[in-house]
C-alpha cells in the first residue's frame, strides 16, 4: 500500500533501524545510530576522522515534523516529496532489495514450508506521456503455481527471518533462474496483449516534432547541421516509446501449504 | 505492436541467487515491505493525472490551475512558459508542478529565481501551501547545502554565487517575471541560458510583448537549439509579430511550450468587480491655482508642467515639493518667478480628493480599504489626514525591505483599516482579504491599473470587489478618465490584450505615448482629439487581436 500516514511510516523506519524515537504531536525526535547517521546526515569526513582517532563518534539527533500545523517546534518539516523523504525512500530502495523470509508457524508437529519466488516488478511506459505499473508476482518453486498481488497475500501473514520450531523447508524443484524466466514470460505476454495507444501517440508526436525542427533549420548553414542532428537525437530519445522493466525487490519466501 | 523498445533488467535474479548462496544479508519483512510501499508512493500511476492532489487535501485548486499543471507535466515534459493573466495563480500552478515532480522523486535540487521583493512571499507560499521546504538564500550560505533555494537574479548572477550556481546540476529551475529575459543580449539572459537544468518553468503574464524574436529567446531557454540559430530565425521571420498566426509551425511550437489562461476562460469571475468613477470638484481656490499653473508658459517645458499639474491633482504637498525643488535647482530668476504660485499652493485648504476619501471610507464602514497613489508626498499627507479623522492606516512602498513589507501587510490585516500604497509598493502583494480599492490617482497606463486591481481581485477573493477611481473635473485627470478608461471600456475586455495591441501598433509604452500627446499639443482641444484617436485605434486593433488570441496559447 502506498504510504499515507507519514508519521507512522517514519516511526517504523527508524525503529526498524534500531533508532530510539520519541514521537509526540507529529514531532519525531530521533536518536540516530552510527549506521543511520552515515546513511542520512552526509558527513563522511566526520566519521572518517573519528574512526581514525579510534573513537566511537557521536551520532546526531534528528527532529522531523510531520504535523504541518505545528509551527512552534524547531526541526525539519517533512512531507511527501521533501528532500529528506526522498533520501529515506532512496535508502530503502537501495538497501531493501533482497530477502529470505519464513512464515511464523506455531507448530507442535513437523510442518513443511514451500519455497516461493516473490518479485515486485515495475513496468515504466516511457513516451510522450509516462506511466508506471507495479506487479507483485509469486511463483511456487515446487508446483509452479503463480499468484498475482503477492504482497497483499503476504501482508496477511506473520513473517520472520528465522524458521519456526518444528518446521522444515522443501527443496525447490524449479531453480530460481528458471522461475524468474517464467515470470518474465508472463510479463512479456501481458505487454504483448495491450493495444499501446500511448506508443502510437508518442510516435505521432515524434514525427510532428521532427517536422517542426526541420522547418526551423531549413536553409541553414553547415555549422547548424550538427546542432540539428543533436536536436533530432534528443527528440528521438524522448519520444521513441520504451517500456522499462525493473525489479523493485524480491526474494524467497517459505510459506505453509494452505 | 508499435515498434516499442523494451529494456529489461536481468541481474536481479543473479544477485538474489548469489545472496542465497552466501545466506544474506537479507532485509527484514518490515523494511522490505516499506521499500515496496515507498515505490507505490512515488510511481506515476497513470498517463493522466496528478499525484500531488492526494497529498495536499487542504488545498482548493481551481480547475484551470490543475489543468495547467497537467499540461505542463504531461504534454510539455516540464519545460513550459506559464503565461496566465495577472491574478489567476501562476504561483499556485508552479508550486503544484514542483510538488508533483518532487513526489515522483524526479526533482530534488531546485533553484527559484524571482524579483527580490517577492523572495519571502515565494518561500512562504511554497512552505505553507505545498509543504515544500524552500528557503531564501542568505549570505554565507553554500548553494549546494540546501536543496530548494529562492533568490533574486541580481544575487544569483553575482560572483561568487554565479560560479557556484553554474556548477550545480539542477533538477528544476523556475523563473518568475520571465519577460525580463526577452533580450538575448543581456547578462541576465546569458546567465539563465547557462544554468544546467532538467525541468524549467518560465512565468510571465506578457510573453510576447513587442517582437517575435522574444519568443525565440524564451523558447531557447527551454529548448536550446530547437529553433535553429538566432540569425536564421530572424531572417525567416523578421520582427513581425503577426507571423505568429500565419506560420503554422510557429503556432504549433508556441502551443507546445506555452499555457495561457485568461480571466475570460476561467471560473474566477465568481467575485465580481464593481468599478465606479468618483468625480470630484476642486474648490475655487484649488481650481484657481491649477489654472494659474496651467497657463504659465515659463520657465519649464510642457512636459514638466504636466507633471506639476498631475501632482496638484493629487495633493498640494506633492506639487509644492517638486515645484520648490525645481525652483531652487534652476537659476535665481525662477525662484522669484515661481514664488507667488508656490505661496498660493502653500495656502490651499485641504485637498478635495482627500476629503472625498474620508467621506467614502466612512460610508464603507468597517471593511478594509487599499488606496493607491502615485506620489509619496500624497501618501504621507493622506496618512496624516486620515489619522485626523480617526481612521487608522499603514503605508506601503516599493523601497521597504521585504521584512517590513510583510510586517505592514500583517498590520493591515490585523489592525489598520487602510493601506496606502505607492505604485511600486503594489507589485506582487496579495491582499485577498481586502475588497475595496481607491485609485486616488489614475495611472496613465491602463495595464498598471489592472495590476493594481489584481492585488485584491485574484484567486482567493471571496467577496465582490469595489474599485473607486478618483478624477477631478476640469483637469487633465478628466481627459485621462473619459478618454482612456471610460470610452474604450478598457476594464472589461481590452486590458488583457493591451500588451498585444500596443505591440501591434508599435507603441512601446502607453504611458510615454500619452505623455508625448500631452507634450506636443498646444491646447486642451488638441489633447482631446489626439487621445480620442488613440482610443479608437486601440479599439479597432483589439477586435483583430482578440481573434488571434484564440489561436495561440491554449488549444
Amino acid at each position: 500500500m502506498a504510504i499515507h500516514n507519514l508519521n507512522r511510516f517514519l516511526q517504523s523506519y527508524f525503529t526498524a533501524h534500531h533508532c530510539h524515537v520519541a514521537n509526540q504531536n507529529g514531532v519525531l525526535k530521533i536518536q540516530l545510530t552510527e549506521e543511520m547517521d552515515r546513511a542520512l546526515m552526509n558527513r563522511p569526513f566526520y566519521w572518517h576522522y573519528v574512526k581514525k582517532m579510534g573513537k566511537n563518534g557521536d551520532p546526531m539527533q534528528l527532529t522531523l515534523i510531520t504535523n504541518q500545523d505545528n509551527t512552534e517546534e524547531k526541526g525539519e518539516r517533512i512531507h511527501f516529496g521533501s528532500p529528506r523523504l526522498q533520501q529515506i525512500v532512496n535508502h530503502l530502495k537501495e538497501n531493501e532489495q533482497f530477502t529470505k523470509l519464513f512464515e511464523v508457524v506455531h507448530a507442535v508437529r513437523n510442518t513443511a514450508l514451500q519455497p516461493w519466488l516473490v518479485t515486485n516488478i515495475k513496468l515504466s511506459y516511457i513516451g510522450k506521456r509516462n506511466k508506471d505499473e507495479i506487479f507483485s508476482l509469486g511463483l511456487n518453486l515446487v508446483n509452479g503455481q503463480m499468484k498475482t498481488d503477492m504482497m497483499d497475500f503476504l501482508n496477511a501473514k506473520d513473517l520472520q527471518m528465522q524458521i519456526s520450531d518444528y518446521c522444515y523447508t522443501i527443496t525447490p524443484i524449479i531453480k530460481p533462474h528458471s522461475g524468474f524466466r517464467r515470470i518474465l514470460t508472463v510479463i512479456d505476454q501481458y505487454i504483448q496483449d495491450q493495444d499501446h495507444q500511448w506508443a502510437a501517440e508518442s510516435i505521432e508526436e515524434l514525427k510532428q516534432e521532427v517536422d517542426l525542427l526541420k522547418h526551423f533549420y531549413q536553409g541553414d548553414r553547415d555549422e547548424d547541421v550538427e546542432q540539428m542532428e543533436k536536436e533530432l537525437q534528443d527528440i528521438k530519445e524522448r519520444y521513441q516509446p520504451k517500456i522499462q522493466f525493473s525489479v523493485v525487490n524480491g526474494g524467497i519466501f517459505y510459506l505453509t501449504g494452505n | 505492436m508499435h515498434n516499442i523498445d523494451i529494456l529489461q533488467e536481468t541481474n536481479f535474479i543473479d544477485k538474489l541467487v548469489e545472496k542465497l548462496e552466501l545466506d544474506g544479508p537479507f532485509s527484514s519483512w518490515e523494511l522490505f515491505k516499506m521499500a515496496y510501499d515507498a515505490e507505490l508512493t512515488t510511481i506515476t500511476k497513470d498517463f493522466n493525472g496528478l499525484r500531488a492532489l492526494e497529498f495536499l487535501p487542504q488545498m482548493e485548486f481551481l480547475p484551470h490551475q490543475i489543468e495547467t499543471a497537467k499540461q505542463a507535466i504531461e504534454e510539455m515534459n516540464g519545460r513550459a512558459i506559464l503565461a496566465d493573466e495577472v491574478g489567476l495563480g501562476k504561483t499556485i500552478e508552479a508550486g503544484l508542478i514542483l510538488k508533483e515532480y518532487m513526489i515522483r522523486g524526479l526533482v530534488k535540487k531546485v533553484l527559484i529565481i524571482v524579483p527580490a521583493s517577492l523572495v519571502n512571499q515565494w518561500v512562504k507560499e511554497l512552505n505553507e501551501k505545498f509543504f515544500i521546504p524552500a528557503a531564501a538564500h542568505r549570505k554565507n550560505y553554500a548553494w549546494d547545502q540546501y536543496d530548494i533555494i529562492v533568490t533574486s537574479i541580481d544575487t544569483a548572477k553575482r560572483s561568487p554565487h554565479r560560479e557556484a550556481i553554474l556548477d550545480i546540476n539542477y533538477d528544476f529551475i523556475l523563473i518568475d517575471e520571465a519577460h525580463k529575459l526577452k533580450n538575448h543580449k543581456t547578462k541576465n539572459y546569458a546567465f539563465v541560458r547557462a544554468l544546467k537544468k532538467k525541468y524549467c518553468l518560465l512565468l510571465t503574464a506578457t510573453p510576447v510583448q513587442n517582437q517575435l524574436i522574444e519568443i525565440f529567446n524564451l523558447v531557447s531557454i527551454l529548448k536550446p537549439g530547437h529553433l535553429g540559430s538566432y540569425e536564421s530565425f530572424l531572417e525567416q521571420y523578421g520582427r513581425d509579430r503577426k507571423k505568429i498566426n500565419q506560420d503554422v509551425y510557429l503556432k504549433q511550437l508556441v502551443q507546445k511550450v506555452m499555457v495561457r489562461n485568461t480571466r475570460k476562460d476561467t471560473d474566477l469571475n465568481n467575485a465580481k468587480r464593481h468599478i465606479d468613477t468618483v468625480w470630484i470638484d476642486f474648490t475655487p481656490e484649488e481650481l484657481q491655482a491649477y489654472n494659474e499653473l496651467d497657463h504659465m508658459v515659463q520657465p519649464f517645458s510642457t512636459f514638466s508642467k504636466i507633471t506639476f499639474l498631475r501632482e496638484l491633482c493629487s495633493s498640494r504637498e506633492a506639487c509644492f515639493l517638486s515645484l520648490q525643488k525645481f525652483a531652487s535647482e534652476e537659476n535665481q530668476h525662477n525662484q522669484e518667478y515661481l514664488q507667488p504660485i508656490l505661496d498660493k499652493i502653500g495656502q490651499l485648504p485641504h485637498h478635495a480628493k482627500a476629503k472625498k476619501v474620508v467621506e467614502l471610507i466612512q460610508n464603507i464602514g468597517e471593511e478594509k480599504v487599499i488606496i493607491f497613489t502615485e506620489y509619496r508626498a500624497s501618501q504621507f499627507y493622506l496618512q496624516w489626514y486620515l489619522q485626523q479623522h480617526g481612521i487608522s492606516s499603514v503605508p506601503f512602498r516599493g523601497g521597504f525591505k521585504p521584512g517590513k513589507k510583510d510586517w505592514m501587510k500583517q498590520l493591515f490585516k490585523d489592525k489598520a483599516q487602510v493601506l496606502i500604497a505607492t505604485e511600486a509598493g503594489g507589485e506582487g502583494i496579495n491582499l485577498q482579504f481586502c475588497n475595496h480599492m481607491i485609485n486616488y490617482d489614475l495611472p496613465w497606463n491602463p495595464m498598471r491599473l489592472e495590476q493594481r486591481i489584481g492585488r485584491i481581485h485574484r484567486y482567493g477573493q471571496e467577496k465582490d470587489v469595489h474599485i473607486h477611481n478618483f478624477a477631478i473635473r476640469g483637469t487633465l485627470e478628466e481627459h485621462i478618465m473619459k478618454l482612456l478608461y471610460e470610452k474604450i471600456a478598457l476594464f472589461e475586455q481590452v486590458i488583457g490584450h493591451l500588451d498585444d495591441i500596443l505591440a501591434e501598433l508599435n507603441i512601446n509604452s502607453f504611458e510615454s505615448e500619452v505623455k508625448s500627446i500631452m507634450n506636443e499639443s498646444s491646447s486642451t482641444g488638441e489633447v482631446k482629439i489626439k487621445l480620442d484617436n488613440l482610443a479608437s485605434i486601440i479599439h479597432s486593433t483589439h477586435q483583430n487581436t482578440e481573434q488571434e488570441e484564440n489561436q495561440y496559447g491554449n488549444p
